[in-house]
């Protein structure tokens, strides 16, 4: 931009210091210079998307090859339908995420009311100890998880894979919620009671409709983290049917094979028609703010 | 009060099912990680502190030594390359910022797993880089494949937080700066970096919190010599069978992992006092 | 207190709308609202007047059942509320932010408590139709408040609030949000409806004019406590202290003590005044005078007359206003209306000696 413009400053100032994690700091000035910068962005985006395109691409291949691209063909697509025990997983994979969105998403919303709406000494406690989960590595969740189901003697399935699902799954949709409902006044809930309705009624005729377009991308969130899920289904997983990343990770264990190739791309058009009716369906319902802005918690345009 | 009464029944489910759910099987396996396994591999709570000295043993602490370290690289690195892409897209991206960020992100809606598993279809021995320069590089099992897998991993999270930061500022600074210090670099480094530091701790610490107790990529990606404290982990649970040794791992790495939150938290905490000031 | 007691103080318990008996409000150690003891009649129009923090809203919101009181009672039509929800009470809120439902439109919005009431259907429409057509928004039934302005919303607040027929109608300063020519117009048109509607309004402001405009009653606040409760004219003409005198309307507050039929200024001026009998000399007590009451140079026979220079001269179209120093630290505000033949600024200049005056009765001491 106005580098051009600088004034001579004195040059042989070397970049000292270093920033928070110790990191040498970033190459001088050509940094700033949009040029290089758009250079390193298309490299950047190469970096990123290479992996992916090479994935949805020999997805098709009709050869098992890696490395050559041998015609148009969707047999790994075919593979992947016909053989049962995969079909068997990508079934138990959406149960397990419809079960949880919908348990996780009405736990979650109750949460969020309570939170925002009551005043308890325990109110504090209870909202760290619902940003835990937010926090704890997947591996210690799954682990712990395992741990429980073991000592109440409940033997592990798609039910274990569920409950582990819906208690990390909870925070989300308090978080999602609460920003909803903090942006709700209380004079609307107010009015309502004025004009007759008792607090139940208000709750299920006026905040809930309000709370709408949240606890829907709240929901499709919540969906789309259940389908994708590997660590935690992988310690609470059943012999059969296992969730789908589980047989994947079966499958690679194995080395590389072209219906991993299929599987991969599909749950991807899955993942990103969740999340993108998250981001539309609050808006075709009337609203006038996105879906984004409904997940980052802000108002207004 | 009526209203608060009413309120607070909603609390009730939710916090039960995250008593039961969550906290009891923490508190399992911190009970479980002063126990032992009998002769019949069963797991017995007791109250030895064996496990723990085991985490100091030559064999394991070079694992735990790893683990911190590809996290810390993996970090560095996303840092190197984050930053900058945060940067063109925040401060150039003009119109286009919102689909320059939506590209960014698309990636990481395919699966960690697929994702991880492309970099072998592309490094592995058969895999394509080595077919198009008709090679046999041996890329994987080694650190660098280990820790190119966490950053390709965990890179969003590293993007995000310093994109919302550069966002957020206000671009009449970096003029303002440019005005002040002359050149380009003193204004990144005076105006800018301060400013965006924030988002610079919190993603960093999202990158660091999940690739310290990462298996997949290490499993996947990395060859004997690269176990990390995950992997670990999840052999104590599922091959090796030692789950009090298990669980004082992840006792170990969960308390290793809550220091530095903590430490973000009170930053975070500090700066909110500060701007509010 | 006994219910003999109570009957004593009013010959028909039923006209009165709303009883406060001996009402206090604590939010921790602050006492909101310090033992409140009102009555509002029905069908009046009734003002809660005072500046924020006063406890205007709190008194409001304990007649809506949204606080509890601490101590006391309130009685709507002669029945104790203190343990009845909102839903249960005959009253009826507009507020501030109008609180509309935004997920429903107009009618359905105005409805609302009609539903509740499990009025039948065609009632329902016609009720509301007729609401709708008292405050002026005939044939917007359909529209979402989103695409309202604010002075709609609030007629449909109105509306919402009136369909259904309250004993009370609570109104939390609703016009504070709309700017200054709506509200005027609006406060015109809230005077016709209750008096075309005849339910009791019990209306909270911190605009003095406001009040002053649309009250048969007012009642000033400050941190808790009634100052003062008669007419507008009562208020503002007789005020009972420095607080309500500063309050309402502009006046000027001359500090003296009192000294043989009359008050001697801080300045060392004395001035001729109706001492009250609670006030014995060497009081020490505030000459309350309305701007508007003084007048300059060309005083009427008898008229209390002082000495100053003019200060500072302030036009605001209708009025001009001449400030007057009488002593350092005591000055005055007159008010010279602006007519035809005499404009203000031409006769008297910055740094010009004037006399001015006022009749003995239109000032008055306060302690």
């Amino acid at each position: 931009m106005s580098t051009v413009e600088s004034r001579p400053t004195a040059p042989a100032r070397p970049p000292a210091g270093a920033d928070a994690e110790g990191a040498p700091l970033k190459p001088p000035k050509a940094f700033d210079r949009p040029r290089f910068l758009k250079f390193f962005m298309g490299v950047f985006f190469l970096f990123l998307f290479v992996p992916i395109a090479l994935v949805v691409l020999f997805s098709f291949n009709s050869s098992r090859s890696l490395q050559d691209f041998q015609g148009f063909s969707t047999r790994w697509y075919q593979t992947f339908f016909e053989t049962e025990s995969l079909r068997d997983s990508l079934v138990a994979s959406l149960q397990i995420a419809l079960v949880t969105m919908v348990i996780a998403t009405i736990l979650g919303t109750m949460l969020a009311y309570g939170l925002v709406r009551a005043r308890t000494r325990v109110s504090s406690s209870l909202n760290v100890l619902m940003l835990l989960p937010l926090v704890t590595p997947e591996i210690v969740a799954g682990a712990s998880a395992l741990l429980l189901f073991t000592q109440v003697k409940l033997d592990l399935s798609l039910t274990t894979i569920i409950l582990a699902h819906i208690t990390f799954s909870i925070s989300y949709v308090t978080v999602v919620v609460r920003a909803r409902l903090v942006a709700l006044s209380r004079e609307v809930e107010e009015a309502s009671m004025d004009l007759g309705a008792t607090r139940w009624q208000t709750f299920r005729l006026v905040t809930l409709p309000a709370l709408w377009p949240a606890v829907l991308a709240a929901g499709l969130l919540v969906f789309a983290l259940s389908f994708d899920d590997f660590v935690l289904s992988f310690f609470t997983t059943g012999e059969s049917p296992q969730p789908l990343p589980v047989r994947i990770w079966a499958e690679i264990r194995f080395g590389v094979r072209p219906t991993i190739n299929a599987i991969g791309t599909f749950m991807l058009v899955i993942s990103v028609v969740s999340i993108g009716l998250a981001l539309l369906l609050p808006r075709l319902f009337g609203k006038r703010e996105s879906g984004l802005k409904v997940l980052l918690g802000r108002e207004g345009a | 009060m009526n209203e608060n009464r009413f309120a607070s029944a909603f609390l009730v489910p939710g916090a039960v099912w995250m008593l039961l759910l969550f906290v009891a099987p923490l508190v399992f396996i911190l009970a479980l990680s002063f126990g032992y396994t009998d002769d019949l591999g069963e797991a017995i709570y007791s109250t030895r502190l064996d496990n723990y000295e085991r985490l100091v043993d030559p064999a394991y602490v070079p694992v735990l030594l790893r683990s911190v370290g590809f996290a810390l690289a993996a970090v560095v690195i996303c840092l190197l390359i984050g930053y900058p892409v945060a940067y063109y897209i925040a401060i150039f991206g003009g119109r286009w910022k919102n689909v320059l960020i939506a590209l960014v992100v698309l990636p990481f809606f395919v699966n960690y797993l697929i994702r991880t598993y492309a970099w072998i279809a592309l490094l592995g021995d058969d895999g394509m880089v080595n077919g198009v320069l008709d090679t046999s590089v041996r890329f994987l099992n080694t650190p660098y494949a280990v820790i190119g897998g966490l950053v390709y991993g965990f890179l969003a999270f590293m993007i995000l937080p310093i994109y919302a930061a550069l966002d957020r500022m206000d671009p009449s600074l970096i003029e303002a700066g440019k005005d002040l210090y002359g050149g380009p670099w003193q204004t990144f480094r005076h105006v800018t970096l301060p400013h965006t530091m924030q988002g610079v701790l919190a993603g960093s610490l999202l990158v660091f919190l999940p690739a310290v107790g990462d298996f997949v990529a290490a499993s996947l990606l990395g060859g004997p010599e690269e176990v990390m404290v995950g992997n670990l982990i999840q052999q104590q649970f599922q091959a090796s069978d030692n789950w009090p040794f298990g669980a004082a791992l992840t006792v170990a790495t969960m308390a290793f992992l809550l220091i530095f939150m903590l430490f973000y938290l009170r930053s975070a905490a500090r700066e909110a006092r500060e701007a509010t000031a | 207190m006994s219910g003999d007691t109570v009957r004593a103080h009013s010959a028909e318990p039923s006209a009165s709308a709303i009883r406060f008996e001996r009402v206090i409000k604590r939010f921790g150690e602050l006492a909101a609202v310090d033992d409140l003891n009102l009555e509002i009649r029905k069908g009046e129009f009734f003002s809660l007047l005072g500046p924020s923090g006063c406890g205007k809203t709190t008194t409001l919101r304990m007649v809506a059942g949204f606080d509890q009181p601490s101590q006391g009672h309130i009685y709507l039509d002669g029945e104790a509320v203190e343990t009845v929800p909102p839903y249960k009470r005959n009253v009826n809120t507009v507020f501030q932010s109008y609180a509309l439902f935004e997920h429903l439109n107009i009618e359905d919005n105005v409805a609302f408590g009609l539903k509740r009431r499990k009025v039948p259907s065609d009632e329902i429409r016609s009720r509301v139709a007729e609401a709708l057509e008292l405050v002026e928004l005939h044939g917007r039934g359909k529209a979402r408040p989103r695409e309202l302005s604010g002075g709609q919303k609030q007629r449909v607040a109105l509306a919402r609030a009136l369909v259904n027929r309250p004993s009370v109608l609570l109104l939390d300063e609703p016009l504070g949000a709309l700017d200054l020519k709506l509200r005027k117009q609006m406060q015109v048109e809230l005077k016709g409806i209750q008096r075309e509607v005849g339910i009791t309004f019990l209306y909270v402001t911190h605009d003095q004019e406001e009040a002053l405009a649309m009250s048969d009653r007012i009642a000033i606040m400050e941190r808790g406590v009634v100052k003062q409760c008669s007419s507008p004219e009562e208020v503002y003409e007789h005020p009972s202290g420095p607080f309500v005198a500063g309050f309402i309307g502009v006046s000027n507050l001359l500090n003296g003590v009192v000294q043989n039929g009359g008050v001697k200024l801080a300045s060392g001026a004395t001035c001729v005044a109706d001492v009250p009998s609670d006030c014995p000399p060497g009081s020490e007590v505030h000459l309350s005078v309305r701007p508007e009451k003084i007048w300059l140079d060309e005083l009427e026979e008898g008229m209390v007359a002082l000495d100053g220079t003019v200060v500072e001269r302030v036009y605001v179209g209708t009025t001009t206003q001449v400030i007057v120093e009488l002593a350092p630290g005591m000055r005055v505000t007159a008010l010279e209306q602006n007519v035809a033949r005499a404009r203000s600024d031409d006769r008297w200049q910055i740094g010009d000696r004037v006399r001015l005056g006022w009749h003995r009765e239109h000032a008055r001491v306060l302690r």
